[in-house]
């Protein structure tokens, strides 16, 4: 039993190793412990999605587990997208086709969007809202969102030919 | 110097555009995408503390007294601040109408649930929320005002003892007779309407850092500010500070519609600083807090309306009663969002008379704040439904109905009865549009043969005005004096040669930094990654208002193509001393100046700028060597308020029209949109990706509005939708993917020929579903008149219809 | 919004697990997928001396053949439920109602253990718990139990199991092969708790005629509901819309005070209940074979 507790994580690739209290989110472990502030908290009750980083692979809400909970995992951050500034297929979809306004929402659906596409390359608009329905944007009216994730899907494609 | 701002694309200096009017990308996108944008949270400064708040839970009590002695004592707490530090270092809140603001904490009593009492400044947020649960408040309960119509009524509970009733304002307003039209007139349909709160709800909450300099008695706020200057003016009259004491920065930040709010929030985290001798202390709302009692609530609406209409379809008189329950205090501005229907009465229709009999009550609830569209979304819905109601009681169309009463294009510029002037507008073109891109004729088929089946579909027709540059003066009726709202811009070439523009405002989502550079590329002849937009703080940017009322799309357009224009003429005569010609010879285009008639008398104007700066030796005497000019725009011709609260006050009048098919579940009342249609002219497009944008994120909003969104209060005045479970916002399961169409009626008035469009479909989209709601339960002989139209509601109509 | 100060252990066994719960002074809370309990401890409305992860230990976790059924580990994720190939087969039901369980991204965390132990009486899993005969094994100091779905759910958010108790396991029959089922529910949004559900299994003879219903209600009660005064009347009749419309009826008739909130009165969750329950036993029909 403890009240604070040595976590060690991977990060977009990179290990991190925190001695941290054990009530800290996920969510602020990756904000202010590794000062990795491009996952964004709208909620804190797991309803927004702003907070979706994807642990061993699979979309999650940070908000909704302890930093403790992902000790040992491998996590993905929107910081890990872009390859040395050079956009994702995924972020260059949704930039051509408008799909962020304020763009506090973006990194959680950009994550939400690679994990979709990483096991469904070409989704019906169907599976896109099944896998989009639990991310709130409160600009865009998910329309170019909708699009972007189209666009994306088709962009990756191409890239594999 | 005479600043002319070109009214078309036609009057900039370049050959052909190739940015402004185009979907180009935006420069927000990448630091967005990539999470790299400083949002207020992402800063960390030296010494900075976290501060948490201590609410109210109850919705009206006394304070008795407060002990922080064993907050104060834990471990990690750095300060602990309430009323009696409030009273000490600050004033109440200013507010329209004057007289009804309070502390930023409670000195004598709470008037909400949620209203701050006590806060705490500790290492983190977790200790701090910690310290909270240590401090003893002792309180003494007293009777809630939880209902409107009980606060207007006299020998109530007084939430403002000093007031002899909690009745905030009250007035009539008759614009032309009225009861002679109501008397005159064939038919009077009258209804009432409820609209329930809902509000902004942005998916960044408020964030500030606030940091007071002991030394020089000043206060710096760096935060998610939507217009930096009006909430600096606020905090310094809070402080009590003069203006140039108080300098406020702002973050981009994520979303505001309006209800970004933070005034408490920035006064709290202050006297925290203050208290621990000028630390930073960073205040970041949690959601929670954001939906109890940040800017979360607007338009808690009670309406009586009566529309007086001939035989043959055409409106003689609007007449229009609102109760509006602005809650506990008017410190949020809400009495803003009933006085701008002022600005667009009677919508896109030309009905000569109207009363607006006006009446804001304070209640024990969450002082009301703005949200996008800031009042007329309400007031459309009733005008429509009218409009529906007196249609089918006459054997008209929805359609036919509107065509017979809308200001036709040749009448503009057009004045309302409430005084506003509408500059342009093809509303008829809009119908038909929408009606033709929907296959109206094909859906009322469709419409007919579900009938025969039992089913519930319905199709909405609503027109709206969106009107567009705000105005102080379109809120003069509760306490706003001034005419003109000033945005200023400085844009100057480095010497280097590259443009910047420098801009008293952040991003917030709509791409206006994008606006900027396109404008200036077209302008110099330049790429768009040439340009680099400044952002400045409140001290330093020139005078400015930044986003709000749909206006800064072409407020910023004005400032961007004067201070361009000036900068030109400066290099035009910069560049006539080094060609040794008169300045009246050369002309610019794409860039170049030049001597008209002489191909190879050319110089750019990055290589004038950079002469100036460089080989003071060559500057024509009296010049000064700064390639930089700033220009303030205002909109012209506005008008102070008459007596009546007519004025011209917003400048632009964009027009929508939507269609859209809606089927109700006959067993379940759900509600699903089949289809949706939009027809929409905001004059010239300056970025028709943005503009599309705008349009569909209004209508999400819309869709909330109608189906999903409100704030719900039980008679104890005890939120009970504190959380998203419950406080509903549209998903991408629940907003339809609309088709739209664009028609182009350029302003004669504004900046390229522009119009405001910034608070997009809000304006049309609760009124279209509504009225599509209704067009379904036609058969039933039932009015939905509640928004939302949540089941609940719809299927208690549908069973009083069945019981008859 | 943050969590107040707890302990927190993450035991590598049911045993060291069990122990520590045993020897919590205080209130101990256990933690799986977390997505019902982080809100709540988010908002400091649950407030636990100590926090038991059990997601370290290993082994609560699969999908299992159990004699023609399934064994479903408590730390299963709901996600790999919906996915599960076995699970299709064996359970459709069980696949088709973990869609409408919130989203992926709460699928990708929650558990079925974790679900069926905070026993939201809105939920899915409770629900399917009592629909299809689940059992639920549970461990304790004194050792293994195993509890019927039809007893475990005690009220709202309470259920059989003691403080010191863990879920380890569900253990599902296979569903027959003539069977069919439905799975309703009416929520405001896609995904959202349901203002009211039904989950109804029926077989149908070679007749027409009724041989088997199950009929569960979800949302409009404090625990999820049977409706064996419906299931009786379909019982020996022969399938036809009027029946279901009379089992829609009585659905509605039996439910003497159904939950009430600020979504849906309880008038309009009763109403409810019958529609879904109509519609869902003419769906089950239809898939009988």
């Amino acid at each position: 039993m403890t009240m604070q507790q040595v976590v060690k994580v991977t990060v977009n690739g990179v290990s991190y190793e925190r001695n941290v209290e054990v009530r800290l989110t996920l969510a602020d472990f990756l904000r202010v412990e590794l000062g990795l502030t491009g996952t964004h908290v709208g909620c804190e009750h797991g309803v927004c999605g702003a907070c979706t980083v994807l642990m061993n692979g699979r979309s999650v809400r940070s908000c909704l587990m302890l930093a403790v909970q992902a000790d040992g995992a491998e996590i993905m951050t929107v910081e890990g997208l872009a390859d040395d500034g050079r956009l994702h297929p995924i972020q260059q979809a949704f930039m051509e086709e408008h799909g962020l306004q304020c763009g506090f929402c973006t990194p959680g659906f950009l994550m939400a969007v690679y994990e979709l596409l990483g096991s469904n390359p070409d989704p019906s608009d169907e599976e896109i809202r099944e896998s989009l329905g639990g991310q709130i944007c409160r600009c865009t009216g998910y329309q170019s969102i909708m699009r972007s994730v189209k666009s994306a899907a088709a962009k990756l494609a191409g890239a594999r030919v | 110097m005479a600043v002319d701002i070109p009214k078309s694309f036609a009057g900039l200096p370049a050959t052909e555009t190739k940015w402004v009017g185009r979907g180009v990308n935006r420069v927000e996108d990448p630091g967005l995408l990539t999470g790299r944008t400083e949002f207020v949270d992402n800063l960390v400064k030296p010494g900075m503390v976290h501060c948490a708040i201590l609410r109210s839970p109850y919705a009206h009590a006394r304070v008795i007294s407060i002990d922080a002695s064993k907050a104060e004592q834990l471990p990690g707490v750095v300060a602990v601040v309430s009323g009696e530090d409030a009273r000490r270092w600050s004033n109440p809140a200013q507010t329209m109408p004057e007289g009804w603001g309070c502390y930023c904490l409670v000195v004598d009593k709470a008037r909400f649930v949620g209203e701050p009492v006590a806060a705490v400044a500790a290492v983190n947020r977790y200790v701090a929320e910690d310290a909270l649960e240590l401090i003893d408040v002792e309180y003494e309960p007293l009777p809630v005002v939880a209902e409107a119509a009980a606060a207007a009524e006299a020998g109530g509970p007084l939430i403002f003892e000093d007031k002899p009733s909690n009745v905030m304002y009250q007035r009539v307003f008759n614009w032309g007779d009225v009861d002679a039209a109501l008397a005159r007139a064939d038919h009077v349909f009258s209804e009432s309407f409820r609209w329930h709160r809902l509000g902004a709800n942005p998916m960044e909450t408020f964030g500030v850092i606030a940091e007071w300099n002991p030394v020089d008695q000043s206060a710096v706020f760096q935060g998610s500010f939507q217009s930096q200057s009006h909430m600096g003016l606020g905090r310094a009259a809070v402080l009590g500070l003069p203006s140039h004491k108080v300098k406020m920065i702002s973050q981009p930040h994520g979303g505001s519609f309006g209800g970004k709010g933070g005034f408490r929030g920035c006064d709290i985290a202050v006297l925290l600083s203050r208290k621990c001798g000028g630390r930073p202390v960073k205040y970041i709302e949690d959601r929670m807090e954001y939906l109890l009692a940040g800017a979360s609530q607007a338009w808690d609406r009670h309406y009586q309306a009566s529309l007086a209409v001939d035989n043959d379809g055409k409106v003689l008189a609007l007449d229009v009663k609102l109760l509006d329950d602005l809650g506990a205090t008017a410190e949020g501005f809400g009495a803003v969002s009933a006085a701008k229907p002022l600005a667009a009465f009677t919508g896109p229709y030309a009905i000569e008379v109207a009363r607006y009999d006006l009446t804001l009550v304070a209640t024990n609830k969450l002082p009301a704040s703005p949200y996008r569209g800031m009042g007329p979304p309400p007031h459309n819905f009733v005008i429509e439904q009218l409009m529906d109601i007196a249609a089918r009681e006459l054997g008209l169309d929805a359609a036919e109905i509107r065509r017979r009463n809308y200001i036709p294009p040749e009448a503009f510029p057009y004045t309302i009865a409430s005084g506003n002037e509408y500059d342009s507008g093809r509303y008829e073109a809009a119908l038909d549009k929408v009606l033709e891109m929907s296959d109206y004729a094909g859906l009322r088929a469709e419409q007919a043969r579900a009938r025969e089946q039992g089913r519930y579909l319905g199709i909405g027709i609503a027109s709206t005005i969106e009107p567009g540059v705000f105005d102080w003066n379109a809120y003069a009726i509760v306490g706003l004096p001034s005419t003109g709202v000033p945005e200023g811009v400085s844009v100057g070439i480095d010497i280097l040669g590259k443009i910047y523009v420098k801009v008293g405002f952040s991003l917030e989502g709509q791409g206006q930094y994008t606006l900027a550079c396109q404008l200036l590329a077209d302008y110099f002849g330049v790429d768009i990654s040439d340009i680099a937009v400044v952002y400045q703080d409140s001290h330093s940017a020139p005078p400015h208002f930044g986003p709000g009322g749909s206006r800064l799309g072409v407020a910023m357009t004005g400032a961007i193509l004067g201070a361009a224009q000036l900068l030109k003429e400066k290099l035009i005569a910069m560049a006539a001393a080094l060609m040794q010609t008169d300045a009246a010879n050369l002309r610019m285009l794409d860039g170049m100046i030049g001597i008209e008639g002489v191909p190879e008398a050319q110089m750019h104007s990055a290589q004038v700028a950079a002469t100036m700066l460089a080989r003071s030796d060559l500057l024509p005497p009296g010049m000064d060597p700064n390639p930089e000019c700033t220009y303030v725009w205002t909109a012209p011709g506005r008008t102070p308020a008459d007596e009546e609260g007519r004025a011209k006050s917003y400048l632009t009048a964009a027009n929508a029209c939507h269609v859209v098919c809606v089927e109700v579940d006959p067993d379940t009342a759900m509600v699903e949109i089949l289809s949706y249609y939009i027809a929409d002219d905001c004059g010239t497009r300056l970025n028709p990706a943005t503009v599309e944008g705008m349009t569909q994120g209004g209508v999400a909003q819309g869709v909330g509005a109608a189906l999903l969104e409100e704030y719900v209060y039980d008679e104890e005045g005890q939120l009970l939708t504190s959380t998203f479970m419950d406080y509903l916002l549209p998903t991408i399961n629940e907003v339809p993917m609309t088709q739209k169409a664009a028609l182009v009626t350029p302003s004669p008035f504004t900046p390229l020929g522009a119009k405001g469009v910034g608070e997009g479909a809000i304006h049309t989209t609760p009124a279209a579903i509504m009225c599509a709601i209704n067009d379904a339960l036609a058969p039933l002989g039932v009015r939905a008149r509640e928004v939302p139209a949540s089941p609940n509601r719809l299927w208690k109509l549908m069973q009083e219809a069945k019981a008859g | 919004m943050k969590a107040p100060v707890f302990e927190y252990a993450a035991p590598q066994s049911v045993e060291e697990a069990l122990s520590l719960l045993g020897a919590c002074q205080g209130e101990s809370k256990i933690i799986a997928g977390g997505q019902s309990l982080m809100p709540l401890l988010n908002m400091r409305l649950a407030r636990p001396d100590l926090l038991v992860d059990i997601g370290r230990i290993a082994g609560l976790d699969y999908i299992r053949d159990a004699d023609g059924g399934l064994a479903i580990g408590a730390m299963t994720r709901q996600s790999d439920i919906e996915r599960s190939a076995l699970v299709a087969q064996r359970q459709p039901m069980l696949a088709a109602g973990t869609r409408f369980i919130a989203h992926p991204q709460i699928r990708n965390r929650g558990t079925i253990g974790g679900s069926i132990s905070h026993a939201d009486p809105a939920a899915v899993y409770p629900a399917l718990a009592v629909a299809l005969d689940m059992q639920i094994e549970v461990a304790g100091p004194a050792g293994h139990r195993s509890v019927d779905a039809a007893d475990f759910f005690i009220t709202y958010l309470t259920t059989a199991l003691e403080p010191d108790e863990i879920l380890v396991e569900l253990r599902l029959p296979g569903f027959p092969p003539r069977a069919g089922w439905s799975f309703k529910e009416v929520s405001r949004r896609h995904g959202d708790f349901a203002l009211a559900g039904v989950a109804a299994t029926m077989e149908v003879d070679s007749s027409g005629v009724c041989s088997f219903a199950r009929i569960v209600l979800f949302g409009v009660a404090a625990v999820p509901l049977r409706v064996e005064a419906a299931e009786q009347l379909l019982l020996g009749s022969k399938v036809e819309q009027s029946l279901f419309e009379e089992a829609g009826a009585m659905t509605s008739d039996t439910l003497d005070e159904p939950l009430s909130d600020i979504h849906a009165s309880a008038d309009y969750r009763r109403h409810l209940a019958g529609v879904l329950t109509r519609r869902a036993l003419a769906e089950a029909a239809g898939r009988a074979a």
